[in-house]
């Protein structure tokens, strides 16, 4: 098909610029406002990897044969839980730093103090490695059989996947909780939100879909995916269309309760997000994580139409991004902070997920050609 | 029109031969090219050439519409209409008007994409299509794909279309007469509908009246009248005493209403008038002094009411020295507990209406005792 994707230099530039500027935070900008930048980008990474793997899985759970033919863009993009392993450990240096709940002075707050045995350190650790462990037990399972069902086209694969997806829908909706709970939550451990899990959920598998998307129009341009149509496409548009109203529902379903019930330790976190510039930001988050790609994917025609589905899931990433940095940030203080910092840490990421990605759409066949349900997939019309 | 022929139908035997004569018969022009299948065909919209509906777009009006009616009604009732603040939520806060606003969007929604499809696109009711009366009817729902060339003018020449569905590969013809269009709202039907509503009207509400006399232990949705609560005026077992309500417990304060002067009268010397002396504090105490304190101790706070006659008694004149040198909180000690035949005002008077009045109690004392350097401060 093609060749080995060369060493782009421009990618791998942006990179070392970007981790200069990195170690730069580390050493004039201060320890705080570096690990908040690790943290995001460790969450972002993990949440697009987890919402891939949630689409491979969705397939085997329902039986969908539509989608076979383009199940291996996730199963690819899924192996950046891979690299979300080592990014997510380091992370855990950022506990004593960004985490109130493990400070020795949480101790001396009441609310903190009955959760303490929950937010120490050794535990915090240890379920996110249970966490990582789970999910990759998921990722070998899925995306190593799928793999290995090229060379094998032994159809057992399939009984198999069928089999365990139910159990992984389990793992991730704990995985996916607990990332939610313990690493963005965590950070107001005084506030909590029993929705919050799904709330994470909706933004990574949104990534996931839009990462999907984009893979499928750049496997498209260079002619590698012969036989997926505009019927395929509609699908996942619809899926992105969809899921824009999920997020937004349960944002606002949560942001509703705590306005309308006013209690001072919920509320405390929406009054930083609506004062100031952050105020701006809200309104900018529910501008391009719901109106935009709402009226942009509205009609039948839009939603398999490639160039309108590449602007929207550029859209859909940079939206997730801002979300978590809204998500995140406020802790440092009042103001939004941006600047080199964070240009660093997007460029060392971005152009690292990048050369990671691409890397991995050389991994095995295009399509899961050991796959009995292909040929159905391929004739899939809507 | 049912004279001459509304449409021809080509019947053919498999979806293949079907599509392959759609573009034959599309470009005879004889007429619109319908297909009727027993199951949905594959490509057959692009072969067709239907037009993209305009569905959609009605709907995306109307439910913004819906958005809109829904907030401009919300927002007119609470914040211009009738504004209350509840939950101390600010007049007209639109957070909680967005579930209202969602449902009414997706009842206009709804409505127009059920009314617009039946009545404006489809041209429903009428009394049969007369493709559900032809021959072919049976072997349509089975297993046979038929083509319509239906007329568009009156100029419709059913000869032609015959033919032309002859030389698409049809096996068999059929010619059929225009749908019935005839008036539908006639006052027939409509008193058979309204009767009908009536009878369904009586039926349910006989039927629910009977059930819940024969029933009367099932109860619907008692859960928020069932719930574990204090009625006041009820009896509640859940205090010994067998009432909802209680007495408040011995010592309790009202808010704003902290017990101050409680002890003697030369323990309550030292209390210190927390009212600035302004416009509003003096009118404050006016009011008070002239409601409770006038008719015994007199406009000018002389003695001399209009009570002081009839009763004989003999309120202190708050112009003496005596009173002049009392502090402000012996004044406010005695508006709480009385003294001698004056009663405690302390239910009659809030905290800040007491010590309104001690301020016009020395205001009255000022304007009788005024120095040379007031005139100054009057002035302007």
């Amino acid at each position: 098909m093609s060749q080995n994707p060369k060493k782009s230099p421009l990618l791998l530039g942006a990179m070392g610029l970007g981790a200069l500027g990195v170690l730069g935070t580390y050493v004039a900008a201060g320890h705080e406002r570096f690990w908040a930048n690790w943290v995001l980008w460790f969450v972002l990474i993990f949440t697009l990897g987890l919402g891939s793997l949630f689409i491979v899985a969705l397939e085997h759970l329902v039986s969908a044969r539509w989608s076979v033919p383009v199940r291996r863009i996730p199963e690819r993009l899924a192996t950046l839980l891979l690299p979300a392993v080592p990014v997510g450990l380091i992370a855990l240096f950022a506990l004593p730093v960004l985490y109130p709940g493990t400070r020795p002075e949480a101790a001396h707050n009441h609310i903190l103090a009955g959760k303490a045995s929950w937010l120490s350190i050794p535990f915090f650790s240890v379920r996110t490695a249970i966490a990582m462990v789970l999910v990759l037990i998921g990722l070998a399972i899925l995306v190593g059989g799928s793999l290995k069902q090229d060379q094998t086209k032994d159809p057992a694969f399939n009984f198999k996947a069928r089999k365990f997806a139910p159990a992984y829908m389990a793992i991730f909706a704990l995985v996916i909780t607990l990332i939610a709970f313990d690493w963005i939550s965590g950070l107001t451990p005084e506030w909590y939100s029993d929705i919050f899990g799904v709330y994470i959920f909706a933004g990574a598998f949104l990534s996931g879909l839009a990462a999907t998307v984009l893979c499928l129009l750049y496997l498209q341009d260079r002619d590698r995916l012969g036989g997926v149509k505009g019927d395929h496409l509609f699908n996942l548009g619809g899926f992105l269309f969809a899921f824009t109203v999920f997020w937004s529902y349960i944002g606002f379903a949560q942001y509703m309760l705590m306005w309308y019930a006013n209690m001072p330790d919920e509320v405390m976190y929406y009054k930083v997000r609506l004062a100031g510039s952050w105020r701006a930001i809200t309104i900018t988050l529910a501008l391009v994580h719901f109106i935009l790609p709402f009226f942009a994917l509205v009609t039948r025609a839009a939603k398999k139409d490639p160039k309108r589905l590449r602007r929207v899931a550029y859209l859909m990433l940079g939206a997730h991004l801002l979300d978590l940095y809204w998500l995140i940030f406020p802790v440092l203080g009042a103001r939004p902070l941006f600047s080199w910092p964070e240009l660093s840490f997007a460029l060392f990421f971005i152009g690292g997920i990048t050369l990671w990605v691409r890397g991995a759409m050389e991994k095995g066949e295009d399509m899961p050609v050991g796959d009995p349900f292909l040929r159905e997939g391929l004739e899939f019309r809507l | 029109m049912s004279e001459t022929s509304f449409s021809v139908l080509g019947i053919f035997d498999t979806p293949n031969s079907l599509m392959a004569a759609i573009p034959k018969l599309r470009a005879t022009k004889l007429g619109t090219v319908e297909a009727y299948t027993p199951y949905p065909i594959h490509g057959i919209d692009e072969a067709l050439g239907l037009r993209k509906s305009p569905l959609g777009g009605m709907v995306l009006v109307m439910g913004i519409l819906g958005a809109l009616t829904a907030f401009g009604f919300e927002y007119w009732i609470s914040a211009v209409d009738y504004p209350i603040i509840t939950g101390g939520k600010a007049a007209g806060s639109w957070e909680a008007f967005i579930p209202i606003m969602f449902e009414v969007t997706v009842l206009f929604a709804t409505f127009t994409a059920g009314l617009g499809m039946l009545l404006l696109l489809n041209k429903l009711p009428f009394f049969g299509h007369p493709v559900l009366s032809a021959k072919a009817i049976t072997s349509i729902t089975r297993d046979r794909y038929v083509l319509a060339l239906e007329a568009e003018s009156e100029a419709f020449d059913s000869q032609a279309a015959v033919a032309a569905l002859q030389a698409a590969g049809a096996t068999d013809i059929e010619v059929l007469p225009a749908p019935d269009r005839s008036p539908f709202l006639t006052s027939d039907y409509i008193l058979r509908t309204l009767g009908g509503i009536f009878v369904a009207c009586l039926v349910a509400g006989l039927g629910i009246f009977t059930l819940t006399k024969w029933f009367p232990l099932l109860r619907p949705m008692v859960n928020m009248q069932d719930q574990p609560r204090l009625n006041s005026q009820k009896p509640s077992s859940f205090f010994k005493d067998g009432h909802g309500m209680q007495r408040p417990v011995a010592g309790t304060v009202a808010r704003g209403h902290l017990p101050t002067a409680t002890g003697k009268q030369e323990e309550a010397a030292s209390l210190v008038n927390p009212l600035p002396r302004t416009k509003e504090v003096f009118e404050v105490g006016r009011k008070a002094y002239h409601n409770r304190c006038e008719v015994c101790h007199g406009a000018l706070g002389n003695g001399v009411g209009s009570l002081t006659a009839a009763y004989g008694g003999k309120p202190a004149n708050l112009q003496a020295q005596q009173f002049r040198d009392y502090p402000d909180g012996k004044i406010y000690w005695v508006i709480v507990n009385g003294k001698s035949a004056m009663p405690s005002h302390a239910a009659d008077l809030t905290d800040a209406q007491r010590w309104s009045v001690v301020h016009y109690v020395r205001a009255l004392q000022r304007a009788q005792n005024a120095k040379d350097e007031d005139l100054k401060v009057v002035a302007p």
